[in-house]
């Protein structure tokens, strides 16, 4: 019965492909066929996914087979915390005594000529450190009292304290953090990734984003979208509440069978066009019909939190059933434990303007701070405990840093405490995977305003996450539009400083 | 004036290329027209070496131009300025004894020029590149000569400049700034020259590193002009960095020991790590260093088909992992391709896999094998034994099994055991002890962290009442 649905199904592609034959079209084939076999011979020897994966395959057949990287890499897998809205690093890592002796005065001209702020207008005033700070651990690294979980796993962490940026708006800040540009269009670090390495495992995604915080990311989807790469490396968004993962169920009256059946269909047909046309998106769509039947089945079973003993949930402060940052990094542990490649996780509310309660750099950030605390100490733990730590590489950080200064939105002083945006100098760090131990690189000077050594930008903290996955940064690259791409564009440099 | 001057010497290291070039084809063309078959270049002889020899004048002209900046060694600008001098005038009185046909004279002209322009070459090149350019790593004996850096066992006890500043710069900055070479006139391969400073003026300030160039430099943009190293070569690290700006900062002296200066605390555990960093540290190999052949393809295959995630270490190692995820039984026929490419094998997870002795036969003879997961398995500790010879293992874990201390203390072959977690299972924290007695180099995880609970954990934070 299946295999006459087929017959049928492949006929009426026939017949629609040859209804598409016309006279340009012959034209069309004939000069791009021999343009694509003189290029074909001219670029063949330095392909790298198409004819020279680890076995020597074509790989066409399963794009999200695992690959080899150039070098051993220590890490398997990344979970990327992104706080989207940019946490201040005045109040959380980088402590600045000398800020708080000039709480309230005037901003010395100095550092505002030429310079442009998102909202700052004439003259603000300095703002002092609104937190206490103490140092951590033997490393001695300073964290605030925000955040006094994470305080005690100072030691497995590398701080980056000189991050810089160019951009100051949120969704061209995260685009460059996620995708190496700020303008749409190109792949993000997780589809990147998938691309290089494939997945460890054939039922899972192997890039998955989960969202907290109320809001998606200011800069869309497009933070982990596949730009130019095959769509089947795009992260897949999965949610901690309700359906893991939206239209994933059969409709009423279809059971698996009879799913299974009208796939494997689709795909014979696919399947008969990708020969004809050799378009690797074909091949991505058969592998993400494949990929989401398989998803039916695994995805609620990695998703559902419901059955982790009770002393882990004590660990995180997660609830199952609710949708929240905690939920979020604990699915993160699972999901890699099950051998996805990348998990990104983004938690809105971060951007503490002082316009209104929920965010002052005093209270709303405080509050915000109580939401990720226990849960990313935990993760840090519960890793470690696994055995997994030293094979997850875990990123901290937001999109850029908040101001010295205090900001007076349109020159008038708002009603409560709060920084405006800052490209010059800010904290991110990393943990695990291959990353120094209680170390910390880069230096700002006495009020936090600019980076004085070991500053670093997005392009080095991407190249330093290929790295610890074992890509050379400069040599993982996709061929697009006649030239080869690749993350970090010409930017990048490994941040040796913080490798183990 | 000056500046023409300056840009006059910075066409030298182009314009030399013009005599050599020249000269020796008039030198070719003159050797080749003895021959009757190439009679007729005989013509050109003198239009050749009068070329050749103005540009070597020019040269020279430009080269002096150039060795008044006086970046380079007086001793080496000698040699090579009076080799080109006289290849100049050598090649002038070539065209003179073309002109009045002294054949014989030209004959021997031309074996001297010869020889002076390969000499002033060589002298030309050791200026650019730097004493030693032409042999280095062309002969195996040279790597001898790489200077170790000086062993330091009790970094208390050396003396800040000569133990661990000088061989800082000699790295890093000798390159351009030593007797060869003297860019912007600074030489900083003694006392005395640092102390002199370069055509800028001073580059060190005692007791103030943002004023002293030698380490201001180092902080600049690297696309800023003034940055040191230059962009390209090897730059300072965060730990000589931090070096440097103690060194300065505690008065620049060159004869005191580090215990003298009485170090602050924030640089304790960059002086340790001086110490510490005397090359003999052991790097961890997360494969066997052994060259092995390529698995075969066709069994690789087969265990992809059982859903076994398998895939080569790296692009040029033929080491594999091979990942069960999401394989929850072996079976026959995975345990048969295993042994086929077992020597293979350097990475195994198999997490939550059903354990059965056929099984662990197989494993046993992995003998590659360096990292091996197999947490939450029903594996025993009869099991676990057979693993004894598994001589590579270097990372074991065995979270959540019925393994028992006993069990564990089995492995007594296992030398190179070194990271080892032990959470969930019948091992306690208490017997570190006993398991530091087989395996003395190991980390042990025996996991039960928490997370302690706070009331600031749940509580939300509100605007204070105003009074």
């Amino acid at each position: 019965m299946s295999k006459q649905n087929n017959k049928k199904i492949i006929q009426e592609a026939n017949l629609e492909t040859s209804h598409q034959i016309t006279r340009k079209y012959f034209f069309k084939e004939c000069f791009s066929g021999i343009g694509a076999m003189a290029l074909g011979s001219m670029v063949g020897g330095c392909d790298w996914l198409g004819s020279k994966d680890s076995f020597g395959n074509f790989t066409n057949t399963n794009p999200l087979m695992a690959h080899a990287p150039h070098f051993i890499g220590k890490a398997k897998s990344v979970i990327y915390l992104h706080m989207a809205g940019a946490p201040s690093q005045l109040e959380l890592f980088d402590y600045k005594p000398e800020l708080l002796k000039l709480d309230g005065q005037d901003c010395p001209q100095s550092l505002l000529d030429g310079k442009k702020f998102a909202f700052i207008r004439g003259v603000p005033k300095m703002l002092g450190p609104q937190a206490v700070f103490k140092q951590r651990g033997q490393s001695g690294a300073w964290i605030s009292d925000n955040l006094p979980h994470l305080s005690t796993v100072a030691d497995e962490i590398s701080f980056l304290k000189a991050v810089q940026t160019d951009q100051f708006n949120h969704g061209p800040a995260q685009l460059l953090m996620h995708t190496g540009s700020p303008r749409l269009g190109r792949p993000s670090i997780g589809a990147w990734v998938t691309y290089g390495l494939g997945s460890e495992n054939s039922n899972l995604p192997g890039f998955v984003v989960l969202t907290s915080g109320g809001n998606n990311p200011d800069a869309g989807k497009s933070v982990w979208g596949n730009g130019f790469l095959p769509s089947v490396y795009q992260g897949v968004q999965c949610r901690s509440e309700g359906d893991p993962v939206l239209f994933l169920k059969d409709p009423a009256g279809i059971d698996r069978d009879l799913r299974k059946a009208s796939i494997d269909a689709i795909n014979e047909a696919n399947q008969l066009t990708y020969n004809e046309f050799k378009d690797p998106e074909i091949v991505a769509r058969m592998a993400q019909y494949e990929m989401a039947f398989k998803m039916q089945i695994s995805v609620p079973d990695v998703m559902n939190i419901n059955d982790e003993p009770a002393y882990i949930h004590e660990m995180y402060g997660t609830h199952p059933g609710k949708a929240s940052f905690a939920n979020n990094v604990l699915l993160a542990r699972k999901l890699v434990e099950k051998g996805v490649r990348f998990v990104q996780l983004f938690d809105w509310g971060w951007d503490s303007h002082g316009t209104d309660v929920s965010n002052a750099v005093d209270i709303g950030l405080v509050n915000k701070c109580r939401t990720i605390d226990k849960p990313i100490t935990a993760l840090l733990l519960d890793l470690k405990q696994r055995g997994l730590l030293d094979e997850t590489l875990v990123v901290w950080g937001g999109e850029f840093g908040r101001t010295p200064m205090q900001e007076n939105r349109d020159g008038k002083t708002l009603p409560f405490k709060g920084r405006d945006h800052h490209t010059e100098a800010f904290t991110t760090w990393m943990a695990g995977g291959g990353i120094k131990q209680g170390s910390s690189f880069g230096e700002t000077d006495e009020i936090g305003y600019s980076a004085i050594s070991g500053k670093v930008t997005a392009y080095d903290m991407q190249a330093t996450i290929l790295n610890q996955l074992g890509f050379d940064h400069e040599k993982l690259v996709y061929p697009f539009q006649g030239r080869s791409f690749r993350l970090t564009d010409v930017h990048g440099r490994v941040i040796n400083e913080i490798v183990a | 004036m000056e500046s023409i001057i300056k840009l006059i010497g910075h066409f030298h290291p182009l314009w030399v290329h013009f005599p050599i070039g020249i000269l020796l084809f008039a030198i070719l063309i003159h050797g080749l027209s003895s021959w009757e078959k190439y009679k007729k270049l005989e013509a050109a002889l003198p239009f050749t070496y009068l070329m050749g020899a103005l540009s070597a004048v020019f040269s020279c002209i430009t080269g002096y131009a150039l060795s008044n900046n006086g970046d380079y060694d007086a001793n080496l600008i000698f040699k090579h300025q009076w080799l080109a001098i006289s290849v100049a005038v050598i090649s002038l009185l070539g065209y003179v004894f073309i002109k009045t046909h002294k054949a014989v004279y030209l004959k021997w002209t031309a074996f001297v020029l010869l020889i002076l322009i390969f000499l002033t070459g060589h002298y030309g090149g050791t200026l650019t590149h730097g004493e030693g350019y032409l042999t280095k790593g062309v002969f195996v004996e040279d790597k001898k000569v790489i200077k170790n850096k000086p062993i330091i066992a009790n970094v208390q006890e050396a003396v800040l400049f000569n133990d661990i500043i000088q061989p800082i710069l000699e790295e890093k900055c000798y390159g351009c700034h030593s007797s060869i070479k003297k860019k912007g006139k600074l030489r900083l391969d003694a006392q005395e020259w640092i102390l002199k400073g370069g055509e800028d003026g001073l580059v060190l300030h005692a007791g103030d590193p943002l004023k002293s160039p030698l380490y201001k430099n180092i902080l600049l943009d690297p696309v800023d002009e003034k940055h040191m190293p230059p962009k390209g070569k090897p730059q300072v690290t965060e730990q000589e960095r931090r070096l440097l700006e103690w060194w300065i900062s505690s008065g620049a002296s060159f004869n005191k020991k580090v215990k003298e200066l009485s170090p602050p605390s924030n640089m304790q555990s960059v002086l340790l790590a001086v110490q510490n960093n005397n090359g003999s540290k052991v790097q961890v190999q997360a494969i066997p260093t052994a060259e092995i052949g390529p698995a075969d393809q066709k069994v690789i295959n087969g265990l992809k088909k059982m859903g076994v995630t398998i895939v080569n270490v790296a692009l040029n190692s033929n080491y594999i992992s091979a990942n069960f995820i999401t394989v929850p039984h072996a079976n026959d026929t995975i345990n048969d391709l295993i042994k086929k490419i077992n020597d293979n094998v350097v990475w195994i997870k198999m997490p939550g896999m059903v354990f059965n002795d056929p099984l662990v036969n197989v494993l046993a003879d992995c003998k590659s094998l360096t990292k091996l997961s197999i947490e939450n398995t029903n594996i025993s500790d009869k099991q676990l034994a057979i693993l004894n010879d598994l001589h590579e293992l270097q990372y074991l874990n065995i979270v959540n099994t019925k393994i028992s201390l006993n069990g564990l203390m089995q492995l007594n072959n296992l030398k190179k055991l070194n990271q080892l977690y032990v959470g969930q299972t019948n091992i306690k924290e208490t017997d570190l002890a006993r398991i530091k007695t087989v395996f003395p180099n190991a980390t042990v995880n025996f996991g039960n962290y928490n997370v302690e609970k706070l009331i600031t954990d749940t509580q939300i934070l509100k605007v204070p009442q105003k009074k």
